[in-house]
């Protein structure tokens, strides 16, 4: 990796209370990433690894506990708007709203300028190939669609980097594809920073030139896979050996993690 | 097989057929019994609805006209501000929903006396119990309204950079408006309610005032013309408020 990181998650712990407060759950232990600008790198770890709480760190979010994350060279605080655009599991649109006025009350959060909100309201749209469907209301939308109107409102954001929480966890397997495709072509073009949530193993494989296995809980980084591969991915890739092997090595190191994730649950049970 | 399902009528032709039952109902019993207590319906339509031309009923419908309107502006701005209050964290909301609805439960008409001791037996005591009995709708269907915004929306709002004031603006205001137009649906027609009673056992004027007199002299047949004269009042303000309500409430 040449010259400095984007993101730089530096040492980074997370503990929170349980529900009942009384004991202390530790969520994140020893976090340390470095991503530059314009990689893809997913994390993925099974469910309660703390992957999510990552994310929202990342993102300004949440506090960690200790350690801290630097964007740019400097310390995350708070929510960093110009720079960090989230698109998360289920849409977050305004119901009331059509796509268009989404987009822009987003972008008067951001703080853009009202003269310039429709325009760049518009080129987003059109990015994603909903151009036509500015004037419809969320819930006139598919699930897939509907995600790509999250897509098109984060991308009007115009920030370097995007955090993406399992985007693809509502949609179907088929609408899935269709938009892991769209996504690696569409990022391709834009050159930003995505940190990807996934329980996905193909999703990640496709998508990332990183990818950050996650023990179960507490969540620490296993391992890193690096999936040499050039932008945008073709569906051809998905069907090639290099992809089943990596899919395979993801799956052996993941499987561990998994079954020991059930068990305390299991232990938590009994 | 099946039988194929018959074909019902529609809903209307039996709820005329209904309505046209009980008028017939009321004439055979008004003519029957007591003029004094009862009155046909041929007697209200004729010699009751006459009690319109008069000066004194114009001016009891004006005065409860402009006192509901009053009582129910002041209704919507105090129960607005209550729940919006009581819904600004879950702090305030444990804190002050159950002393809301705890007030919400006293059966108000035993109040009034007090009501008449702080605000005199003018038009300000029926205001006052108008609004005690409109605002609580309006707080309680503002409180819903707000506890059932999607978390997720204000997380969104949060990462993109929103403000305070804007998350009210864009999420917390639209997403009520549906429940304050339900609110203040129920708010109008207990209003009503209040200033009624207030003018029955209070004050000199209005038209609870003028029910009670036309009860206390026998004349049932403009009491009636009266309660039909209400009933209007209020099936319009009902309508005009569902009205709105569908008109705010189409993205649900």
């Amino acid at each position: 990796m040449e010259g400095e990181a984007l993101i730089k998650v530096d040492d980074v712990r997370h503990a929170f209370l349980s529900k009942t407060g009384e004991e202390e759950v530790l969520a994140l232990d020893g976090i340390n990433i470095d991503i530059a600008r314009g990689e893809m790198v997913s994390l993925i770890g099974p469910s309660g690894c703390g992957k999510s709480t990552l994310l929202n760190v990342v993102g300004g979010m949440i506090a960690a506990s200790q350690g801290h994350v630097l964007i740019g060279g400097t310390p995350v605080k708070g929510p960093r708007p110009k720079d960090v655009a989230y698109i998360f599991q289920e849409s977050a649109l305004l119901p009331w709203a059509t796509i268009l006025d989404n987009i822009k009350v987003s972008l008067e959060f951001q703080g853009v300028p009202r003269a310039s909100r429709d325009k760049i309201a518009r080129i987003s749209l059109t990015a994603v190939g909903l151009d036509a469907f500015g004037d419809s209301y969320p819930h006139q939308l598919s699930g897939g669609m509907k995600q790509r109107a999250a897509l098109a409102r984060a991308l009007s954001l115009r920030t370097d980097i995007l955090l993406m929480d399992e985007p693809f966890a509502a949609l179907d397997e088929q609408t899935r594809m269709i938009f892991s495709e769209d996504l690696s072509r569409l990022l391709a073009n834009e050159h930003k920073t995505i940190v990807l949530v996934t329980h996905s193993l193909a999703e990640a494989v496709f998508l990332s030139d990183r990818i950050f296995v996650f023990t179960s809980r507490p969540g620490r980084i296993k391992a890193v896979l690096n999936v040499d591969e050039p932008h945008p991915r073709i569906p051809t890739f998905m069907t090639s050996s290099k992809f089943n092997d990596l899919r395979n090595r993801l799956y052996e190191l993941l499987r561990d993690e998994v079954l020991a994730a059930i068990g305390k649950d299991r232990q938590g049970l009994a | 097989m099946i039988a194929a399902p018959r074909k019902l009528p529609a809903p209307w032709v039996l709820r005329t057929f209904v309505v046209l039952i009980l008028l017939l109902v009321w004439e055979i019993a008004g003519r029957h019994g007591s003029q004094l207590l009862f009155s046909p319906l041929s007697k209200v339509l004729t010699s009751g609805l006459q009690i319109f031309a008069e000066a004194e009923v114009l001016e009891a419908l004006k005065t409860t006209a402009w006192i509901l309107v009053v009582g129910f502006v002041l209704s919507v701005a105090i129960g607005l501000v209550l729940g919006l209050t009581v819904s600004m964290s879950r702090f305030t909301y444990q804190t002050f929903l159950p002393v809301l609805l705890l007030l919400y439960a006293i059966p108000q008409i035993t109040v009034l006396p007090l009501f008449v001791l702080y605000f005199g037996s003018g038009p300000a005591s029926k205001v006052a119990f108008g609004v005690s009995h409109g605002m609580f709708p309006i707080a309680v269907s503002v409180i819903a309204g707000v506890q059932g915004i999607k978390p997720l929306l204000v997380t969104s709002a949060i990462s993109m950079g929103a403000s305070r004031w804007q998350i009210f603006r864009r999420i917390t205001l639209p997403y009520l408006t549906p429940s304050l137009f339900t609110g203040m649906r129920l708010a109008s027609t207990a209003t009503l309610l209040g200033v009624l009673l207030a003018e029955l056992y209070v004050s000199a004027g209005g038209i609870g005032h003028l029910t009670r007199r036309f009860g206390e002299n026998f004349q049932p047949d403009k009491l009636y013309a009266l309660i039909a004269a209400l009933s209007l009042m209020a099936i319009l303000i009902n309508e005009t408020m569902r009205m709105l309500e569908r008109r705010y409430s189409r993205w649900l």
